[in-house]
């Protein structure tokens, strides 16, 4: 037999096969598992690509050296020599002098070529509506934003003093790049052209300036760059690259992308069960065929290449079909985020394609393969004895084989060979608990056919006549309706909840930058308001540099070493006091000795993640000066309580000789933002930022993740159709033959439909109430353990679970059986 | 040996192991099979018919004694090696007609001859559809077919790939007496036009009556053979 008619052949028994409805089930299953993969890593790519676009763009270069000293001049000879262009920013804190008064700025001074990445912001008065700056300010000129003109009752045009020199305010600054992000740096900002700097003489030795270099060029120049520069730097210089300048949306954004990537997960399993059945009954229906192609003089190996050529062009066709579903899917899930969204992301390479059509050519490799192979073993003398049958392919194969495939599927989402044993574990005791769950449904139901009607009893019958497939449905359904009703309760319910639960006059103002002087002042100001405010804690800004001598990079763990606590100044305070949400955990509370000794308390959370202990000494750079402080306490932290919370706390007498500034929260009830007016007019130093407007801001982003993953449970829900497809598919010869019998036997149309309807109302309902069950649990453990909020009994899912699982998989298995009572019975008889 | 025969059995015997012990189905079978013989093996049902029919095919393989076609050992050959030579030189037609169902008649009679890599397979299967009176039906699939007619396209089917023997295995038995009497002289034109040496199992005296022998079993034995 050669090659091209045996392909040939294998085409036209496919066709027929197709023409005869036995393998949509098995295309249908794989277009899902290529759809989803597709949709999803098609997603994560743009969502990948337009964070390190937006990145770029808030640092307004691809790469940025931050110093307290300027670039040496031979590190930005290497830049310009790698092709790279670049630009400079000096950044420091000066007062601006205007008639009506006084205010602390921030200064930057920039070059022409400023930004090389994004653009700078201005608006023609202040608060008005922003449009990018065509060019920097002219030398002599100055920028400042809305805050400083509304500070010092200004006007576009006015001058203003920085040191010694003099210029003209000309426009009011929206934005511009490279800002260092942290809030105790929210002074208003001002921009200038480092051409002016020597005429304001602010910056003497030892005036604390900030020095950025920018980079930007090709991704491969900024990287060899990079590599060179890294081991030059010395620890007055950061490096931020577009992944570590990257903002905390990124990060809310990386774990929604995770998330999506497991329901992905579920739903290619899913559809991988539905393969494996699909296969398994198409297997089945071929035996007379491979067994009278045997008779006709096939060899084995003809089998396997007629077969294994007709799963080819089916996996190819369908995951095909897949991918491009799953491209378009991609397309709206990114609509379906817009807003969230930095910026319209850049279109997804072919690579999500790729892995679309590989992930459903891996799936009918691992679940159809087993059962499609048995086909080669099918004994010629079937053709006379209808009885043989091949051996059944090996439980281990079978089972082992498609555990495998989930395993390299998942391990592709976790990249952790760890983590992906602990999911795929604790997936498989879930199932099995489902499982459990779903039989002992299935057992309840069977002591009650007695007293139900006769459809009902017909479809418990069923149900329990098929006992094991009938409880993987549930199962399958069950953990589809679960997932949707959690996302739902999440995005509706939990966040309501931490809402009415938060104490009425929780803070929702923080006040920061508050100047050392006008600490009593201020605290005095909110109480003649009549405002409560948390205590004023004074704040001194220093980083973590060593633990017990160990300098902090080498001393904590790499997966530690992003940690943002070790990557930027942290907010140090001092307090004779625990604060009043806060929880000793470890040690003891400062004692007061009278002598104030280098001691900390230290949030226990970041202790444990750097490995920190009672007794250790934390080395911190403050203010270009060493101290040493020995942890004598852990404490938990109520972060969510809209106070002022640290990591760090020292006891009253060691920081007080460092330059600090110092914060609040306070409450302020609605209509009585007039008394913010007055309290800027009278601190103008102060920022005060409304904590309702990020409270938003959370529930927005929130909102939008749980949606996206809503979405992919679509095709989760996609997936478990394709299952109860191809077990009807697979009860279908069974189903027709039941059905023409009872019509043979006087049965009406109305009785046999009924009783078939109610059998699938029935497997919703049961998968509706195991959902509701597990959805239960699950947000309890998500109310009382991650988030700490009381629990009340969520009854809607109680309803909506169980009633939209009967409809929609009644109304599924109703389309799915149709044919039943299409054609006459006697035909059906006859054919079967 | 004597190369006059072309098929032979020697001391051919089948048991299968069953739980109430072993169950011989064929005990001690010797027979010679001569080029142009149409041969009939009768018997009751359950005299082991199908399963002598079943060895000489090469489908399943005897217990004891030996198969030969020409001097072609079957026992010899493994699976694989049996099933080269049946393409090469047998045609069968069974009492359901196993015809594939997916496939169109036209389709069904070309399976044998692509498998054996005839090139003209499409040319060649019409040209014996036509022979069998279905020239107008090629294109009709088993279900659109009458019993009659499937097994029509099942002796195009089986005489397409032009077999040195051709098995039958109660062609007649699904067929009512009018239909087969049709296919009964359909099967012995074709194999005496094609020069075809016929095996063929029947409980139906009419049709082993056209036979030029007879070989009669009871409880696997051979217990008459007849001219």
């Amino acid at each position: 037999m050669i090659g091209t008619p045996r392909l040939a052949l294998a085409w036209r028994l496919l066709r027929r096969d197709w023409r005869a409805g036995e393998v949509q089930a098995l295309l249908f299953a794989l277009a899902i598992a290529a759809a989803t993969t597709t949709a999803v890593s098609g997603f994560s790519e743009r969502l990948e690509r337009a964070l390190d676009q937006q990145t770029t763009e808030l640092l307004g270069a691809d790469l940025v050296l931050e110093s307290s000293r300027p670039a040496p001049d031979d590190w930005l000879q290497q830049a310009r020599d790698a092709g790279l262009r670049l630009s400079a920013a000096t950044e420091f804190a000066s007062m601006a002098v205007a008639e009506a008064g006084l205010q602390l700025v921030a200064v930057k001074a920039v070059g022409g070529d400023y930004p090389l990445r994004g653009t700078v912001r201005i608006a023609s008065e202040p608060f008005g509506p922003e449009r990018p700056a065509a060019a920097m300010p002219e030398p002599g000129a100055l920028w400042a934003e809305s805050r400083l003109f509304a500070a010092l009752g200004l006007q576009r045009g006015d001058r203003l003093r920085i040191g010694d020199a003099d210029f003209a305010l000309t426009e009011v600054l929206g934005f511009e790049p490279s800002r260092g992000g942290n809030l105790m740096n929210l002074s208003p900002r001002v921009l200038m052209r480092s051409e002016d700097l020597p005429r304001t003489q602010v910056i003497q030795p030892g005036s604390r300036v900030q020095y950025r270099a920018l980079f930007a060029g090709s991704p491969a120049a900024v990287e060899s760059f990079q590599s060179w520069l890294e081991p030059r730097l010395t620890e007055h210089d950061r490096l931020v690259n577009a992944r570590a300048g990257r903002p905390a949306i990124g990060n809310a954004l990386d774990k929604a992308e995770r998330y999506l990537g497991l329901a992905s997960l579920v739903a290619i399993a899913l559809a991988g069960v539905a393969v494996a059945m699909a296969a398994r009954r198409y297997s089945l229906r071929h035996y007379d065929v491979s067994a009278m192609l045997r008779c006709l003089g096939a060899v084995q190996r003809d089998i396997v290449t007629l077969y294994v050529a007709q799963m080819l062009l089916l996996g190819l066709s369908g995951s095909l079909v897949g991918a491009a579903l799953g491209w378009i899917a991609q397309i709206g899930l990114v609509a379906l985020l817009g807003e969230l969204l930095p910026l319209t992301p850049p279109p997804a390479g072919p690579l999500p394609l790729l892995l679309g059509v590989a992930t459903g050519l891996v799936t009918l490799t691992g679940f159809a393969l087993p059962p499609v192979l048995r086909l080669r073993q099918v004994p010629p003398l079937r053709v006379l004895r209808r009885d043989l049958a091949p051996l059944p392919a090996r439980a281990w194969l079978v089972y082992g084989l498609a555990l495998l495939t989930l395993l390299a599927l998942m391990w592709r989402y976790t990249a952790d060979p760890r983590l992906t044993l602990i999911v795929a574990g604790g997936a498989a005791a879930s199932a099995v608990s489902m499982l459990g769950a779903a039989f002992a449904l299935l057992l309840v139901t069977r002591r009650l056919r007695r007293r139900v009607g006769a459809a009902w009893r017909f479809g418990i019958n069923s149900l329990w006549r098929r006992g094991a497939s009938s409880a993987g449905q549930i199962f399958a359904f069950g953990l589809v309706f679960m997932a949707m009703s959690i996302t739902a309760l999440l995005r509706t319910d939990l966040l309501a909840s931490w809402e009415t639960q938060l104490p009425p006059d929780a803070p929702n103002q923080f006040a920061i930058n508050i100047l050392p002087h006008e600490r009593d002042g201020f605290a005095a100001f909110l109480e003649d308001q009549g405002i409560h405010s948390a205590p004023v804690y004074p704040v001194v800004r220093g980083r973590l540099s060593a633990i017990n001598e160990v300098p902090v990079r080498r001393a904590v763990t790499k997966e530690e070493q992003d940690n943002n606590a070790l990557n930027r100044e942290l907010n140090l305070t001092w307090s004779a006091v625990l604060p009043e949400d806060n929880r000793l955990v470890a040690g003891r509370w400062f004692q007061e000795t009278g002598e104030a000794r280098p001691e900390v308390s230290v949030e226990s959370k970041l202790a444990e993640r750097l490995g920190i202990g009672l007794g250790d000494r934390l080395e911190f750079q403050i203010a270009g000066e060493t101290l040493t402080a020995r942890v004598i306490s852990l404490r938990s932290v109520e972060w969510d309580s809209f106070r002022p919370n640290f990591y760090m706390i020292f006891p009253p007498g060691v920081l007080e000789v460092y330059p600090g500034s110092a914060m609040t929260s306070f409450y302020l009830a609605p209509g009585r933002e007039v008394v913010l007016q007055r309290l800027i007019a009278q601190f103008p130093a102060v920022t005060v930022l409304d904590v309702g407007v990020l409270l938003g801001e959370v529930r927005r982003i929130f909102e939008q993740v749980t949606l996206a993953v809503e979405y992919i449970l679509m095709f989760v829900l996609f997936a478990s159709l394709a299952v109860l497809f191809a077990v009807l598919a697979a009860s279908h010869d069974e189903r027709i033959q039941e059905g023409a019998l009872l019509r043979a036997l006087g049965a009406s149309r109305r009785q046999v439909r009924s009783g078939q309807v109610a059998e699938f109302a029935l497997l919703g309902l049961l998968a509706g109430v195991l959902a509701a069950a597990g959805s239960e649990f699950i947000a309890w453990l998500l109310y009382t353990q991650a988030f700490n909020l009381e629990y009340s009994w969520k009854w809607p899912v109680w309803l909506a679970a169980p009633l939209g699982g009967m409809t929609l998989v009644a109304l599924a298995g109703a389309w799915g059986t149709r044919k039943v009572l299409s054609r006459p019975p006697a035909l059906l008889l006859r054919e079967a | 040996m004597s190369k006059t025969f072309l098929m032979a059995a020697r001391h051919l015997g089948k048991t299968v192991s069953t739980q109430a012990g072993s169950l011989t189905i064929l005990d001690n079978v010797d027979l010679e099979i001569n080029r142009g013989d149409s041969l009939a093996i009768v018997g009751a049902s359950g005299s082991g018919k199908s399963t002598l029919l079943g060895l000489l095919a090469g489908l399943d393989v005897p217990s004891s004694g030996e198969v030969w076609l020409e001097d072609v050992c079957l026992s010899a050959l493994d699976e694989d090696g049996r099933a080269r030579l049946r393409a090469g030189h047998m045609g069968f037609v069974f009492q359901s007609f196993q015809l594939l169902p997916s496939l169109t008649a036209l389709e069904n009679v070309m399976l044998p001859l692509e498998l054996a890599g005839v090139a003209s397979a499409p040319a060649q299967a019409r040209d014996w559809l036509e022979r069998v009176g279905l020239g107008p039906r090629l294109e009709h699939r088993p279900q659109q077919l009458s019993g009659g007619e499937q097994q029509r396209v099942a002796i195009a089917r089986a005489f397409a790939i032009r077999p040195a023997l051709l098995f039958a295995d109660e062609p007649t038995g699904n067929l009512d007496s009018a239909t087969g009497a049709r296919i009964i002289e359909l099967l012995f034109e074709l194999n005496q036009s094609q020069h075809t040496t016929l095996v063929l199992v029947t409980h139906d005296a009419s049709l082993a009556a056209r036979c030029s022998r007879h070989l009669y079993l009871d409880a696997g034995r051979c217990v008459e053979t007849a001219a």
